[in-house]
């Protein structure tokens, strides 16, 4: 069914175009980072000066390219992040004695390597209720009865889940999702839109208890090609590694991957997501401390960016810890 | 404690006397002495606007244009339609000839006889140009996500596409993928002209995400659309006869850039008439704005539209909601927006 209050395209649709790959740009993107190093972190919050509070997030690329090509070998993070409220419910709402936060992701058209249609689709609408929940927990409800908040997210520039040459040898521009690393892209996207929304709530003005920052951890197939690991044989468990901050098309195989939402105030977690084989209960606490180690690592980019111009008198004690 | 009540209600900032009466607050600034405008522009001075180029890496061309606090994105996708699976054939070209690759050049001769060519009806008809805006990012109160796109995103993505097939601005011949046939040793007329046929097309997805919204939503959105063309790379592309599909190659020295047609910019001015607003009986006067910002917007229900390209060609103009305007005045608003293109065609490096 064609979408009449949007300009269509060709009735009979549109191909994605083939690339045939050049020698210079097949190589997989490497890791240069140590594995508890994470990418460049930049956030400035009131981008949006027509919104009551507003930020805006982008991650510096983790390997450059050697040669130029037309096939990104891997993307940065873009995300800018609106918050409108606190408001006045409409009188339809029915009387709700706490904040009634609203949350909305969208990915940008041009976001991914697959262009994303105008509608949010399922996975949009996942990463909202893992972005709720995770606000849900450091906002100070009780203090707007009656009032609702929205906060929306718009991702620029999204995180691919495998690098492009996984998909097989002729690649199309569509990403689908690569089978060795699941939907991992998302993790970081969701890292990021909980870093972000952050600054933004804190830039409306909008109690909290914290402030909370996302970090994603995971553990990875070590940089082994197959033919090696074979070699090593039953020994192949022992060569995987826990990486901070994966960039996935730049690791061949993720076995699992956790982002959590950490106040670092309280200690505290309010949200957790982790995919993938789970391993034994001490794997699987041992990367959810790596991923904390990773939100930790954010917040710090956090703090920085609200103690500039917002003085928030809740945030006082974390600025002084910093 | 009354009568502190009563002194407060005296003195109010300009923000509230803003929100409470918009209109005579307006006027107010206009019919000073100065006659500044609330944001501290003058009435004929636009607001600069800013361009940062390609900085999404999935896009063939992308550009961040800000004007003020008006905010937004263009990003360029370009995929493929194939001539097989256009329902209505009749318009694609059939019979042309192979040229040299270099007719594309700034060579006058080849420039002036592609401006005969007319291929508005080849670009229209297989709707090679999809432009749409997105106003519900949270870029403004008025636009919160959660409901189609509203009437004004959709009139100005309809706008954005009338401009762009009235102004002829994309040239049919970049978006063409174009193969021809190996000659046959066994040929009847060797001599006979080798044909080239349209296998497929480029289709432009054109997608405007406003980051912050605060007025002239238009001239934004259509100043990014300029920049982003500009900056767009389609990849080379070529017709497999084996496979039965098209490749393209991902090296950047191979691929194609679009050559525009001229450089159409467009300036909106906004026209606040005391006939019209509350609360000003009694005051006559009407004042046009140029580049309003959202709080103008609100107060003017006339709205003037001038888009000029080279030369002071007129491509279009547009204007709708009164009557204050008229030919003398159209004639100044011209001149300021031949003066807005120069502004625009620095800032775009062309």
């Amino acid at each position: 069914m064609t979408d009449r209050r949007r300009i269509n395209g060709p009735s009979s649709g549109t191909i994605v175009p083939t690339f045939i790959s050049s020698t210079s740009s097949s190589q997989r993107p490497n890791r240069t980072r140590q594995p508890d190093e994470l990418r460049k972190i930049f956030l400035k919050t009131g981008v949006t000066p027509s919104a009551p509070g507003s930020a805006y997030l982008e991650l510096s690329p983790s390997s450059t390219s050697s040669a130029p090509t037309l096939v990104p070998t891997s993307s940065n993070l873009k995300i800018t992040c609106t918050v409108h409220g606190p408001r006045p419910l409409p009188r339809s709402v029915p009387f709700s004695p706490q904040l009634v936060l609203s949350t909305n992701v969208k990915f940008a058209p041009f976001a991914t390597r697959k262009r994303r249609g105008y509608v949010r689709d399922s996975t949009e609408r996942d990463l909202g209720q893992h972005l709720e929940s995770a606000l849900r927990g450091v906002i100070i409800g009780e203090r707007w009865s009656k009032s609702g908040v929205d906060v929306v997210i718009t991702i620029l520039e999204g995180e691919e889940s495998c690098w492009w040459g996984d998909e097989g040898g002729l690649v199309g521009a569509d990403g689908r999702a690569g089978s060795a690393n699941g939907s991992c892209g998302l993790m970081s996207v969701l890292a990021g839109c909980i870093t972000v929304a952050s600054a933004a709530l804190v830039n409306a003005g909008i109690d909290c208890v914290g402030l909370v920052s996302g970090g994603v951890a995971a553990m990875v197939n070590n940089s082994l090609s197959s033919a090696e690991k074979r070699a090593l044989g039953s020994a192949s468990e022992s060569s995987s590694v826990c990486v901070l901050d994966p960039s996935p098309p730049e690791h061949d195989g993720i076995l699992r991957a956790c982002v959590v939402a950490y106040i670092e105030a309280r200690d505290e977690i309010t949200e957790i997501w982790l995919k993938g084989e789970a391993g034994s209960p001490e794997e699987t606490e041992q990367l959810t401390e790596k991923a904390v180690v990773a939100a930790l690592a954010s917040g710090v980019v956090l703090k920085a960016a609200v103690s500039g111009p917002t003085d928030e008198e809740t945030f006082s004690e974390d600025v002084d810890m910093s | 404690m009354a009568a502190t009540t009563v002194t407060q209600s005296l003195t109010f900032p300009p923000e509230l006397f803003a929100t409470l009466s918009p209109s005579p607050f307006l006027l107010a600034h206009l019919s000073s002495s100065s006659s500044t405008r609330p944001n501290g522009r003058t009435s004929s001075t636009f607001r600069k606007p800013t361009v940062n180029t390609n900085s999404l890496s999935h896009c063939n061309g992308s550009a961040v244009v800000r004007l003020g606090n008006t905010a937004c994105v263009c990003g360029i996708r370009a995929e493929i339609l194939p001539s097989s699976d256009v329902a209505n054939p009749s318009y694609i070209p059939t019979s042309l000839t192979p040229e040299s690759p270099d007719t594309n050049m700034a060579d006058d001769d080849a420039d002036n006889e592609d401006e005969d060519i007319d291929d508005g009806p080849e670009m229209a008809s297989l709707n090679l140009l999809v432009p749409n805006i997105e106003l519900s990012t949270g870029s403004s109160p008025a636009h919160l996500p959660g409901n189609p796109p509203s009437t004004l995103a959709q009139s100005l993505s309809q706008r954005l596409l009338d401009l762009l097939h009235s102004t002829r601005l994309i040239r049919a011949k970049d978006l063409r993928i174009l193969y021809q046939p190996p000659l046959l040793e066994d040929d009847e007329e060797p001599d006979a002209e080798p044909t080239v046929e349209v296998k497929a097309y480029w289709v432009l997805y054109i997608d405007i995400l406003f980051i912050s919204l605060d007025g002239n939503a238009f001239d934004a959105a259509w100043g990014s659309v300029l920049a982003a063309l500009k900056n767009t790379k389609l990849p080379k592309a070529w017709w497999d006869q084996d496979l039965g599909s098209i490749l393209c190659s991902d090296a950047v020295a191979e691929a194609n850039e679009l050559t525009l047609r001229g450089l159409p910019v467009a300036a909106t001015f906004a026209v606040f008439d005391t006939r019209r607003g509350k609360g000003m009986k009694g005051k006559t006067g009407s004042w046009v704005l140029a580049d309003p910002d959202t709080f103008e917007e609100a107060q003017c229900e006339e709205s003037v539209t001038v888009v000029v390209d080279d030369g002071g060609r007129i491509r279009r103009i547009e204007k709708s909601g009164g009557g204050v305007v008229g030919k003398a005045h159209l004639r100044d608003l011209v001149e300021l927006s031949q003066r807005r293109r120069e502004e625009w065609k620095q800032v775009l490096n062309i």
